[in-house]
């Protein structure tokens, strides 16, 4: 059977558009990761402060998705598959911005950090987790893009490494409580892994979301318990 | 959270539904006439399973010796209200009419299987469909208000079937019937004028007053608000929302933000042309509105409410 005739082809076309405006945001948010880890492990304060910068571009993005998205539902009032999409645009929105808020957060604690002491270890666990988080937020995409559920749900595997360096940042912090400086290099870099472990947290959203745009049923991926140690850990 | 949202409702509805009944009651207008079996007193807390009023057993319509509606079996349920949807030809209105058998009144219409009242094939020879359609009342397009007054409107029904002796008791029977169409506050002081003198939206919501006066617990809606103004609209889906405490109602729209907005339940029919043209309505997916509207299971409901189409 061909599929039938779109009579709803204005609709589907601006929706279409909103689509392409939200997931634009995700190559910046990737790409925003990467520049805001390399500026706190390297102590680059100039990357850092690009990446504030960028963050500006992503909430024009947020308020014109979100202005449009109000503006389609009065119109047209989707159903279905229209409405599940339009209920997925609307929370991938707020996620996108909120992975570029904590680049900010990483941004700034590189501007924090200028000057302070640091340890090797400390930094390469962190260029890890970051290493981790930005093929996640691709193969959220990839998923959304090809409709693959199957692919969306590796994302749980996926953030189980990513947890596990959060929680065991806490001893490495612990582990430099003698030297104060370090401490509070330390105490920073704490923060900026959690800021990541969130990053993590919001592509495995992501790809709940995207299950939920297939198949029509609310998927909550399991986190296997790390995600409960590492909070207990550092808070 | 939603959970909690259901009971609440649920709740409201049985108290609203007591309170309605026993205002009935204190009127000395029974709500359910006799035969038809009453339920159990609920308890107000818990929502039981509502009682089957209306089912279809491979109902099938034919006009002649062409077959407009392909075998459907549907159950309606108390004090809910059912949404036919689906696009022109594709039998709705059609299968709407065989719950109070108005398609008697088409020489070439036949209808098989069985429909089904409280357990009782209406279609069987010995069933008075005079007494069914008392019992499962009928509102229309457009509003077809009787050339009489409104008080006479609304006793018409009543009188013939004899279900008020004497002026004090057919008084309140239609005081009792224009309050629970939301119409009496607007009308109590003018009963004696012509039905026609009413606003499109009233005379319509005095058409549902008339079909209620009969004391029905189904009432049937095609298109009750296609031809009113938004304003209209939404106080006849207002009323629907209020008559369900204590009717079933089964409604035919075009409109699926009405069906979305007013039905528990969605039926969604797709009509089908064969080589000659012919057009044959087929019952697609009938669910949970909330279901049927953000992921139906087929996908020919989906290309509908979708927007694709033909």
């Amino acid at each position: 059977m061909t599929r039938p005739q779109d009579i709803n082809l204005h609709f589907h076309q601006e929706l279409e558009g909103l689509e392409q405006t939200v997931l634009g945001v995700v190559d910046k948010a990737v790409g925003m990761v990467e520049m805001a880890v390399e500026s706190v492990v390297t102590g680059n304060v100039e990357l850092a402060d690009e990446v504030i910068a960028e963050d500006g571009e992503i909430d024009e993005a947020y308020f014109s998705v979100h202005t449009n998205w109000v503006h389609l539902m009065a119109r047209f009032q989707p159903l279905g598959s229209d409405l599940r999409k339009m209920s997925v645009l609307l929370h991938l929105n707020t996620t996108f911005e909120r992975m570029g808020d904590q680049c900010v957060n990483i941004a700034k604690i590189t501007r924090f950090n200028n000057g302070l002491p640091r340890v090797e270890r400390i930094c390469d666990q962190v260029q890890e987790m970051g290493d981790l988080v930005r093929p996640m937020i691709r193969t959220a995409i990839e998923a959304y893009l090809r409709k693959d559920a199957d692919e969306a749900r590796l994302l749980p595997a996926m953030d189980q490494p990513v947890d596990r360096l959060n929680a065991n940042m806490y001893k490495e912090t612990v582990a430099v409580r003698d030297n104060p400086e370090l401490l509070e290099w330390a105490t920073k870099m704490l923060m900026v892994s959690r800021a990541l472990e969130r990053i993590g947290d919001q592509a495995v959203d992501f790809a709940e979301q995207t299950v939920y745009l297939i198949t029509g049923e609310r998927a909550e991926f399991n986190e296997m318990g790390l995600d409960e140690s590492a909070d207990a850990g550092i808070g | 959270m939603s959970d909690t949202r259901e009971t609440e409702t649920a709740s409201r509805e049985i108290d609203l539904t007591n309170e309605a009944q026993s205002e009935a009651v204190a009127a000395g207008h029974d709500p359910s006439p006799a035969p038809i079996p009453t339920e159990p007193e609920r308890p107000a807390e818990v929502e039981t399973e509502r009682p089957v009023v209306i089912s279809t057993h491979d109902m099938e319509v034919f006009y002649g010796s062409f077959r407009a509606v392909e075998p459907v079996n549907m159950d309606f349920k108390a004090r809910e209200i059912t949404a036919l949807i689906g696009p022109s030809g594709c039998g709705k209105s059609t299968v709407l009419r065989c719950f109070n058998r108005m398609n008697d009144l088409i020489a070439t219409a036949r209808v098989n299987g069985e429909v089904r009242y409280h357990g009782e094939n209406i279609y069987d020879p010995s069933v008075d469909p005079v007494e069914i359609r008392r019992r499962v009342g009928m509102v229309f397009q457009k509003p077809n208000p009787f050339p009489k007054s409104i008080y006479e409107n609304v006793a018409w029904g009543a009188k013939i079937n004899g279900a008020a002796s004497g002026k004090a008791e057919m008084d309140e029977l239609v005081q009792n019937a224009l309050e629970n169409a939301a119409l009496w506050d607007e009308v109590k002081d003018k009963l004696g004028e012509s039905g026609y003198s009413l606003s499109g939206g009233q005379q319509q919501r005095l058409c549902i007053a008339r079909a209620i006066a009969t004391s029905p617990d189904v009432v049937l809606m095609d298109e009750p608000a296609s031809a009113l103004d938004p304003i209209a609209t939404l106080r006849i889906e207002e009323l629907m929302l209020e008559l369900k405490k204590s009717y079933s109602i089964i409604i035919v729209t075009h409109n699926m933000q009405q069906a979305a907005r007013v039905s528990d339940k969605t039926a969604f029919f797709n009509v089908k042309l064969d080589e000659d043209g012919m057009r044959t309505g087929r019952l697609v997916e009938y669910t949970d509105t909330d279901q049927l509207f953000t992921s139906p299971s087929e996908e020919e409901t989906e290309d509908y409410i979708t927007g694709r189409f033909g």
